[in-house]
């Protein structure tokens, strides 16, 4: 049993949800999938004065709309590999999920933006996010705000998100038919946390190159992202050149007892370099 | 300490019951004479709580009681048909198990899954039941088990078919 008092509220319209946000500020706090913040009551180490349960407010559809995919915040993972419209709009989106560890229940607990709020550097979503350049759309009383998810990531377990915001969607833009995608990450067993994880979106124009947009997560306190127009059919040696920028960009690695100073930044090059590789349909090496 | 009236449905029966807010959902089904239902980690790790809820498995451990109002649960006690004999007789002739306290929650996955894929490989019975821990390491004949029950059900949709 969770050992502190609090007050649980399960709001039946947007409105609601809000007032208590505006009233309780950061002493609420409100349940994603609950794998991140049941737990965290039950040992103590999170103790908010009311829990907002969103489970009567809209948040769980996946939706086009115009050129954009937009997934409510309380889409699962499961979900998200289930869907047709992410599979054909956001497929790196797809690939991220279907390699979250935790096995079936939590695929179908956790929830993209329940991770996104919590912020862990070591989670897999947001440099997903940063990479297919995702729009979170906060609410409060004030009004709505529309956050690119470049600029969402603060610090460790730090959002752009007030404490009276709710998010209530994330919306991508669709990915070009012509872009193939990877994602690649180090993990040190089935079941753990990944160490670094590498994201890549390749799609080639007519008569302008190979673009690539890479986005690292792990590695550095928060996602990492750049990107390069290169060749259409780059050698192995410039696709290594091409990995290596991701050091120099980890300026602020982040570092834990799965792996201590230096050794991110270390490898992320490697990861980089096999999400290339993947997204360009070589051989795994 | 804040009571809130919860109304739910628990292997089929409908119950209500008066839940503190601080309680998890494991806790309160435990209470209702379903006390197969294990407590294990209490961080989501060992899947030992695993119930399904609303016909997908959850972690009963993550999950506020108050928070299932409404849902309908269904934990080892209730778990019945095709599938759900297949398991439980392939884990006792397999012995799949050692100490008993993961099993419930293997039981209630390795169903579940079963009744979604008719073939699994070995490699997808692992992934299956990869957020579930067997502290005594017996996952060899758990996942023979679940095999075993694969090919029963097999055989009995054959036999049913030829029929």
């Amino acid at each position: 049993m969770i050992s502190h008092d609090f007050q649980y509220e399960a709001p039946e319209s947007f409105d609601i949800a809000l007032d208590l946000l505006s009233s309780f500020g950061s002493e609420a706090a409100v349940l994603g999938g609950g794998t991140w913040l049941v737990p965290n009551m039950t040992y103590g180490r999170h103790r908010p004065k009311v829990v907002i349960d969103p489970k009567n407010l809209p948040l769980r559809a996946i939706t086009r709309s115009g050129d954009e995919l937009v997934l409510g915040s309380r889409t699962s993972y499961a979900q998200v590999i289930d869907s047709s419209s992410v599979a054909d709009g956001a497929p790196l989106l797809a690939k991220m999920a279907q390699q979250v560890t935790g096995g079936p229940q939590i695929v179908g607990q956790g929830t993209v933006g329940g991770s996104a709020c919590y912020g862990n550097p070591s989670s897999d979503v947001p440099a997903c996010l940063v990479a297919l350049g995702a729009r979170m759309i906060l609410r409060s009383k004030d009004g709505t705000r529309d956050v690119p998810a470049s600029g969402f990531f603060l610090a460790p377990f730090v959002t752009a998100k007030r404490d009276d915001e709710l998010l209530s969607e994330i919306r991508f833009p669709i990915t070009s038919e012509r872009a193939s995608c990877a994602y690649e990450k180090l993990k040190f067993s089935t079941g753990s946390w990944p160490i670094v994880t590498a994201n890549c979106i390749a799609t080639t124009s007519v008569g302008s190159g190979l673009h690539l947009k890479i986005a690292v997560g792990g590695a550095n306190e928060t996602p990492v992202a750049y990107e390069v127009v290169t060749d259409t059919d780059p050698s192995e040696a410039e696709l290594s050149n091409i990995a290596q920028r991701s050091a120099p960009l980890i300026e602020r690695e982040w570092a834990d007892e799965f792996a201590g100073s230096g050794y991110r930044r270390s490898v992320a090059p490697a990861i980089v370099r096999r999400a290339l590789r993947e997204a360009l349909g070589r051989d795994r090496v | 300490m804040r009571k809130q009236k919860l109304s739910f449905k628990l292997n089929g029966e409908d119950r209500i019951c008066e839940a503190d807010s601080r309680w998890l959902l494991v806790e309160a089904i435990r209470q209702l004479d379903a006390a197969g239902t294990r407590v294990g980690c209490l961080t989501g790790d060992c899947g030992a709580c695993t119930i399904m809820m609303d016909g997908a498995p959850v972690k009963s451990c993550l999950v506020l009681a108050v928070s299932a109002d409404g849902a309908s649960l269904t934990t080892i006690e209730g778990t019945s048909g095709q599938a759900a004999d297949a398991v439980k007789t392939a884990f006792v002739a397999r012995n799949g198990f050692q100490c008993g306290y993961c099993t419930s929650g293997m039981v209630i996955l390795a169903t579940e899954f079963l009744s979604r894929k008719r073939d699994p490989s070995e490699a997808e019975i692992r992934e299956a039941i990869a957020g579930n821990l067997c502290r005594c390491t017996g996952y060899d004949d758990i996942v023979a088990a679940i095999g075993d029950a694969a090919r029963a059900l097999q055989e009995q949709h054959a036999e049913k078919s030829g029929a």
